[in-house]
């Protein structure tokens, strides 16, 4: 069950139009196909897809399955909104159990035995198969997949307590003063009748929020049932936000560093529109940077991760940047640390996004929204947020 | 669905093309960085709105079958009708031989096949030709003109003569001769894709094959042009036609030409091909990489000028690669330089290697080569 019904509203005006799990990321790729993709690489035939906000475009892009191998004659991949249910107005997804509540018609219909919960914001390879059979083999109820942070970032996440084999004693939402540097993954495996009875009684508790973090799992601790840590130690990035969605793209470009797409075992599948090999001209100068399908550079890209059918014109210059698909930038013009949108066009002459100091600490990220044109000459500011057409003159 | 059933005819090959060929014919040799032939006719008909496909293969046809599978990433999946293999088994035959030596022997061999087509009109065309042909058109040109069938042709001349067919163009605009296989071109140069209706196609499968005629162009456009009404369709778009190694080396340099891509790639009618699911092309730092067409899923740390990569080719640092074809899944080693070469399909150049062809004689190196 993959939650993908967020708003995303840290990312501000990259998901006005589109749920987060639909955003671009990392040159072909939209952030859900990252949990997709494990699931197929998982052997996970069955998938259910909880959407709320901003829908559309989500579903389009999931389509049959197809891209993922997830049209099946039996199972595949659901898209499951809210909906009225009968002798009832129906409700929106009032929480993320409540999601899973709403849609104990769906699981029933399969029948699992058990039933893993995915959220559609992370970048990072994992086979949920190993999980389970560790969850099998530790009898749990429930078990969460963790991941060993740095103490003083420990305050950001959800921090597990376990005790020496693994097993979690206590559990706290962006802790204070963290006790453990175990941070929940977002991703957990539950058996499905003990998840069935606690989310009817979170249900049934009028105080809850009826969320996984906030209820169901400090509910499930508080009646002792086997609560299983399991370990894992790649990469995982949560894309939350702008600075973490552009370091996460940047990532890619260290080689070692970020989630490994050239890894034939692992692949990460994706819907790829129809479009022509990508063309460097006479005068491009590509360095330390993502291409693919439909661009044409003749400028100069550094250190950047350009979409498909991207055109960057002689004279541009593209760095530390990621440019999302059909995005525009003029000859003369420079866009640094700054993140395009779909469809914007940046102008001749037109200076997107600040420098690194003196010490090459960067600038804020600057964010041109999708279908924004930003005039011949105009100067966009490092951090601003371009939600507007950018009229020529001065400033945006 | 509109009233149109494709035929393409996938079965050619061509000795000239050497190591490119041993393994394949020419419509499932790999072109443009990221295609096969046989997508570019296959995508004209599915932007033409055409559901119904039939493909005649004979020999080396594993490749096609693998690169076609269900037909899905052409949107010919379907549960009725879509893409139809039509391979040598299909075929009845009628006078013992192990093969059949011509279109028409090779329709006649699927006549059940033809038998049960939905649609009223007919277009048959080749594997092997890339162009982005506006089948619609050609159709509304065929209903409007009344012709018995319609010959797509090119006024621009560029193929070897020898194994191309050739119509002059009368007073009244339809077609006044037909020359096949002439020394040198006269007049307009068949792309070998025509439009006839189903009713006709089946008589003269009929006819033919009672009469010992093989050959679609020399038995019935040559053999037949008074009897029937030919009307020209001129295409001047970009046409390629690979015939020989050199022919392939140069059709693949004329795509680093933009007007050529626009003409081929015209996003109106997208050319469509299988889906691989590679990860978007690395550019190292301190790679070079300049005039060339670029396939997903590359490493490149090297320099790369004036050449077609296609998906998954891997360029180690220091390495050179000017004016070379290389195809999926090849690789460069460190410090090695070639030009001229023409890669198939997983070939490995080994570090420090010095590989020079010329672009009258580019050396080609065959599938799976350790250099």
């Amino acid at each position: 069950m993959l939650l993908a019904g967020g708003q995303g509203s840290r990312l501000h005006a990259l998901t006005s139009h589109v749920a987060k799990p639909a955003v671009p990321f990392g040159g072909k790729y939209r952030i859900i196909d990252f949990p997709l993709s494990n699931c197929t690489n998982s052997g996970i035939d069955t998938v259910g897809v909880l959407t709320q906000y901003q829908p559309l475009e989500l579903n389009s892009y999931i389509g049959s399955g197809q891209s993922w191998d997830l049209d099946r004659a039996d199972g595949g991949v659901h898209i499951l909104p809210p909906y009225v249910k009968e002798g009832s107005a129906g409700t929106w997804y009032k929480g993320t159990a409540n999601a899973i509540y709403q849609n104990m018609g769906f699981l029933e219909l399969y029948d699992p035995e058990y039933v893993l919960v995915l959220s559609g914001d992370h970048i990072y390879k994992m086979d949920y198969a190993a999980m389970l059979d560790y969850h099998k083999k530790r009898d749990a109820a429930c078990t969460i997949a963790v991941l060993e942070v740095p103490m003083e970032e420990a305050c950001r996440f959800g921090i597990m307590s376990v005790d020496g084999k693994d097993f979690i004693q206590r559990f706290e939402e962006k802790p204070k003063h963290p006790e453990s540097n175990l941070a929940s993954m977002g991703i957990y495996i539950f058996t499905w009748s003990k998840l069935r009875e606690y989310l009817m009684a979170d249900e049934a508790a009028p105080q809850s929020k009826n969320d996984f973090g906030g209820n169901i799992i400090p509910a499930m601790l508080a009646a002792g049932e086997r609560m299983s840590a399991y370990r894992f130690s790649g990469y995982w990035k949560d894309v939350g936000t702008i600075d973490s969605l552009w370091d996460a793209n940047m990532d890619l470009l260290s080689p070692g560093k970020g989630v490994s797409l050239y890894d034939n075992d692992w692949p990460i599948y994706a819907r790829t529109p129809v479009k022509p090999p990508h063309i460097t001209g006479e005068s491009a100068v590509v360095e330390n940077a993502l291409l693919t399908a439909g661009c044409h550079v003749d400028g100069t890209v550094r250190r950047s991760v350009l979409f498909h059918s991207v055109t960057v014109e002689e004279g541009a210059v593209v760095e530390d940047s990621i440019l999302m698909p059909g995005t525009v930038v003029r000859s003369g013009a420079a866009v640094r640390y700054a993140i395009v949108a779909e469809e914007a066009s940046i102008g001749a002459n037109a200076v997107v996004g600040g420098e690194a100091d003196a010490d090459g600490a960067r600038p804020p990220i600057t964010v041109v929204a999708s279908g924004v044109t930003v005039a011949d000459g105009v100067c966009v500011p490092a951090g601003a947020m371009l939600e507007k057409d950018g009229k020529g003159g001065g400033e945006a | 669905m509109n009233n149109l059933h494709g035929i393409l005819f996938a079965y050619r090959s061509n000795p000239n093309l050497r190591e490119l060929t041993t393994l394949r014919t020419i419509s499932s040799i790999p072109f443009g960085g990221r295609y096969r032939m046989i997508d570019f006719n296959l995508s004209n008909l599915v932007n033409a709105g055409v559901t119904d496909i039939g493909v005649i293969m004979r020999e080396s046809y594993q490749s096609l079958l693998d690169h076609l599978g269900s037909g899905k990433d052409w949107d010919l999946s379907r549960k009725h009708g879509g893409l139809k293999l039509l391979p040598p088994f299909a075929f009845a035959r009628r006078q013992q031989q192990t093969s059949f030596r011509g279109k028409m022997e090779a329709l006649d061999g699927v006549s059940s096949y033809l038998h049960q087509i939905r649609q009223g009109f007919m277009a048959l065309a080749d594997g092997d030709i890339a162009a982005n042909i506006p089948v619609q058109d050609v159709l509304a040109h065929h209903l409007e003109s009344g012709a018995d069938i319609t010959a797509v042709c090119t006024s621009h001349p560029m193929a070897d003569p020898r194994q191309s067919t050739y119509f002059t163009i009368g007073a009244d605009g339809m077609v006044a001769d037909v020359a096949c296989a002439p020394a040198a071109p006269m007049g307009c140069e068949a792309l070998n894709f025509y439009i006839l209706s189903k009713d006709l196609l089946l008589s003269l499968t009929e006819y033919c094959a009672a009469h010992n005629i093989y050959s679609f162009s020399a038995g019935v456009l040559m053999g037949m042009k008074d009897e029937l009404k030919i009307s020209p369709y001129v295409f001047d778009g970009y046409a390629a036609r690979i015939q020989s190694v050199a022919s392939y080396f140069a059709r693949s340099m004329d795509l680093l030409d933009g007007s050529v891509r626009r003409d081929l790639f015209d996003s109106a009618r997208p050319i469509r091909t299988k889906d691989r699911s590679d990860p978007s092309t690395y550019y190292a730092t301190g790679s070079r990489c300049t005039r060339s067409l670029m396939a997903d899923g590359c490493i490149i740390e090297g320099t790369v000028e004036n050449s077609v990569l296609f998906r998954g080719v891997r360029v180690g640092k220091g390495a050179v690669v000017r004016n070379c074809v290389l195809m999926q899944g090849a690789t460069v080693g460190d410090n090695a330089e070639i030009s001229y070469v023409i890669a198939d399909k997983s070939v490995r150049i080994s570090p420090y290697r010095t590989l020079v062809g010329h672009q009258s004689y580019p050396l080609a190196i065959a599938k799976g080569t350790t250099v």
